[in-house]
């Protein structure tokens, strides 16, 4: 088998569709690309592809990963350019590279994909409600608490999590036109991670941030692993 | 255009069903087109992208360069109610268009239970609900599908039907639009509906005048305008192999309800059910060859990239050609893993060994539908399957390894007594029983699922009264109490929705009242189960003063005037008195397409003919 891994984006068009869809939406992208795919064994056969670190709904990226696996070796710029031509609206190729697996005698394979997340950065865009000074202030306080819990309420379970285990970096603000910037580096882990929507959310109801949250425009631009975007680790 | 915040599309569920922008789907500027359409279902997103009909329209439309065609569906409760707070109006999935924008808003009428949405639909969008109220500026609009054969209900409510099918004809109707447009749209709204009325298959119900009796029942329609035929006569594609056929679907982002490529092998269906309204309305059977399907297959597999084909058609199983067409698909897809299947089989081996083949290893069920628990009544519904029939294919399907078999019944026939009701537990049964004869063991499950019988516009059965609720749930706990195996599961549907349906299906103009008056009370999505309001239809009924048993329990005299004779798809009334006499006498018609034609009148009346690649002799 050979393996690709591919870095895609998640555009405005598509930003409502879940991790599930868009693994779905690939699938069928990759079939119309008459590439020679993988498949699973079984009396169900699958696409072999696996997927970095799933979005959440409502936020698009820059940075979506994906690997998956021909029968024959191809040459990058072909299928590249069939991947490419094949995608819905809402999602591009940026990148595109062969997998290359080390000799069984020169050690591990590569890690799963999802294993290799360790980072996202993200940015929101979301509408001044009030004075800047407010915002730079409710930035500063929040950057300068050493922990803080965040009330996870789903519908299978309520929980609090505390978030600077997973904030790497001080969150950064700036204007853009008329919109407040926040800028995120947030660890990804094993064990969990924390949403950049609420960090958001935590900012405005502890720390008084003055954003119409509602109106927020949530963008992944980067997933990394061992400090490097995960298509520079193949 | 409408664009809706963030903040809105996070607070409703699955979002993208009113964010547009699927592969396939047609962008065209909208200055630059002379006719914008707008197609539609009422109901929900996933509902509505999975209906053939409108795909097709959609691409031939499309299709035209003076025209735009684009999508809107029912907006779920969630999403209306944000809209109706915000005052967002109903909008396209294309260009997010407001609705009352466009020239024409079709409607695909799939079953009665959809109208109080169509309505919800027509006033979200800001259109007037009846035809007599709307303006110069709104949109036409139009409805097509099944149930426009008896459109009387909703026929206040629309400016014009499309009776049968619409592929030629809704483009008839653009080019009247287009030129009534050039000409400066002479004599406004109702001058385009004088000319479009002068097109074969068009019906326009306000050119129409309804008379009643004195004891207030239906006693003849008469047209009041030169243009409105007294009769209006279906419209059938003749060739199938020469009108176009979906080959670029609009591919949605999420799951949808029929999430697969749908090849359609030919139109009609000529068994000859006499409950069957879908065996009446699309009449001859035409096929499409071997050949055109072989290359429609390829294209639609290539434009979608699913992995999942059906092979559909009223009756797929008695396509001329399919086992030679099965060995086709599966040469050409070899190696694609393309996975197809049958949505409806015959009640024979030649289906099982078929099913066999196209399902490889996954045995996921099979369902046949014989329709009565005895050959008494299965004689009188003309359904021409034996017992002896049943244990061959479910013997055959249980040797194959089958262990899952639906079984589909009808409750509430015409003529049918308890013994019949009894039968269906004893049927299922001895098919349980089979399973344990040809195995040696038990384990297979045999589900009954059995529907309430709603008698039909057009069928042989239209005058028969339907049974009322309390009957449909005594003979429920009847059969419920008449089923001894544990391997038998028995369904029901609600029969509180079967009357309904039974009475809108063979209303009158008047009912139209009660539809508004029900969709006031808060009527929506009643082909919901947990979104049905039972009460607010009586009560609708009640507040208009009309008696629903007149309509569904009340059995028509033979030589009474009907309100849905003058849409018809073309079977004379003599044919289904005929067939009402042979169903009292238990006596069979043959399958035309194969056997001797039965006079239904249908091929003299639309100039079309049968087209089946086996009796022609030829090959596909």
């Amino acid at each position: 088998m050979y393996k690709y891994r591919a870095q895609l984006t998640k555009g405005d068009e598509i930003r409502y569709i879940s991790h599930l869809d868009y693994a779905g939406v690939m699938e069928r992208a990759i079939r119309r690309a008459k590439l020679p795919a993988a498949y699973s064994e079984g009396f169900n056969p699958h696409l072999k592809m696996s997927f970095a670190s799933p979005l959440s709904l409502g936020v698009t990226s820059d940075a979506e990963y994906m690997d998956f696996e021909l029968t024959r070796p191809l040459c990058q710029p072909e299928v590249f350019d069939k991947l490419s031509k094949a995608l819905p609206p809402g999602i591009k190729l940026m990148k595109l590279k062969p997998v290359k697996e080390p000799k069984a005698c020169q050690g591990k394979k590569h890690k799963a994909l999802m294993a290799e997340v360790e980072q996202g950065i993200y940015e929101i865009l979301v509408p001044l409600m009030g004075d800047w000074d407010a915002v730079v202030k409710a930035v500063k306080s929040f950057n300068a608490v050493s922990e803080i819990n965040y009330h996870r309420v789903t519908p299978k379970k309520t929980r609090d999590i505390e978030v600077k285990q997973y904030v790497l970096e001080p969150v950064q603000a700036g204007m853009a036109g008329a919109l407040v910037k926040l800028s995120m580096n947030i660890a990804i882990t094993q064990s969990g991670s924390i949403k950049p929507v609420e960090i958001m959310e935590l900012m405005v109801k502890e720390f008084g941030l003055p954003v119409d949250m509602g109106k927020a425009m949530i963008n992944r631009s980067q997933l990394l692993g061992q400090g490097k975007p995960l298509i520079d680790l193949v | 255009m409408i664009k809706l915040e963030p903040e809105i599309l996070q607070a409703v569920e699955k979002p993208a069903r009113y964010t547009g922008y699927e592969l396939n789907a047609v962008h065209k500027d909208w200055d630059g087109v002379e006719c914008h359409f707008a197609l539609s279902l009422a109901d929900v997103y996933e509902v509505g992208m999975s209906n053939l009909g409108l795909k097709i329209l959609y691409e031939v439309l499309n299709n035209r360069e003076d025209t735009v065609c684009e999508r809107v569906y029912a907006p779920w409760t969630d999403m209306e109610t944000i809209m109706r707070d915000r005052n967002i109006p109903l909008f396209s999935l294309e260009s997010f268009t407001e609705i009352n924008k466009f020239d024409f808003l079709g409607f695909s009428l799939q079953y009665e239970m959809i109208y109080s949405n169509v309505l919800n639909m027509l006033d979200l969008a800001g259109i007037p609900i009846w035809t007599r109220d709307r303006q110069e500026s709104d949109p036409f609009v139009v409805g097509g599908g099944p149930t426009v054969f008896n459109t009387e209900p909703i026929s206040d409510f629309f400016d014009f039907f499309i009776l049968g099918e619409g592929e030629e004809l809704i483009v008839e109707v653009v080019d009247t639009f287009v030129k009534w447009k050039a000409n400066g749209r002479i004599g406004g709204r109702k001058g385009f509906l004088k000319e479009v009325a002068k097109l074969e298959g068009i019906y326009v119900p306000s050119f129409y005048k309804v008379n009643y009796n004195d004891q207030g029942r239906f006693l003849s329609i008469e047209p009041v305008e030169a243009e409105a035929k007294p009769k209006i006569f279906k419209r059938v594609i003749k060739d199938m192999d020469k009108v176009h056929f979906v080959e670029k679907p609009v591919m949605p982002y999420i799951g949808i309800v029929h999430d697969r490529i749908m090849l359609e092998l030919f139109r009609g269906c000529t068994r000859g059910c006499r409950f069957c309204q879908a065996g009446t309305s699309y009449r001859p059977v035409r096929e499409r060859s071997r050949a055109y399907l072989r290359q429609l297959a390829r294209k639609l597999v290539d434009s979608t990239g699913y992995n999942e084909m059906s092979l559909t058609s009223l009756s797929s199983a008695d396509y001329s050609c399919l086992g030679e067409m099965v060995d086709d698909l599966f040469a050409d897809f070899e190696g694609e893993k393309v996975s197809f299947s049958l949505p409806s089989l015959r009640i024979d081996s030649f289906s099982i060994d078929l099913a066999h083949k196209m399902q490889q290893v996954r045995k996921s069920g099979l369902t046949f539908a014989p329709e009565a628990g005895t050959q008494r009544l299965r004689d009188v519904i003309n359904k021409g399957v034996t017992e002896e029939n049943l244990m061959t294919a479910v013997e055959a399907a249980f040797r194959q390894g089958w262990k899952q078999v639906k079984l589909y019944f009808m409750m509430g026939l015409p003529t049918e007594t308890d013994e019949d009701i009894v039968g269906i537990a004893q049927l299922a049964e001895k098919v349980a029983r089979k399973y344990k004869e040809v195995t040696g063991k038990w384990g297979v499950t045999v589900t009954i699922s059995v529907s309430c019988f709603v008698p039909k516009p057009h069928t042989p059965f239209q005058w028969f009264g339907q049974l009322p609720k309390d009957e449909f749930e005594r003979r429920q706990r009847l059969l419920k109490d008449s089923i001894k195996e544990k391997a038998v599961k028995f369904h029901y549907h609600d029969a509180r929705v079967s009357v309904l349906e039974g009475a809108i299906s063979r209303g009158d103009r008047r009912i139209s009242q009660v539809i508004y008056q029900a969709w006031q009370d808060g009527a929506k999505f009643d082909g919901w189960t947990d979104l049905f309001k039972n009460e607010v239809w009586h009560e609708a009924f009640r507040k208009c003063g009309i008696d629903l048993r007149e309509y569904n329990e009340r059995t028509r005299d033979l030589d009474e005037p009907l309100p849905w004779e003058h849409t018809t798809p073309g079977v004379s009334r003599e044919f289904l008195r005929r067939e009402y006499d042979k169903a009292m006498r238990g006596e069979l018609t043959e399958d035309c397409r194969r056997g001797k034609c039965s006079a239904c009148g249908v091929c003299p009346s639309l100039g079309a003919k049968v087209v089946d690649y086996k009796r022609n002799g030829g090959e596909g």
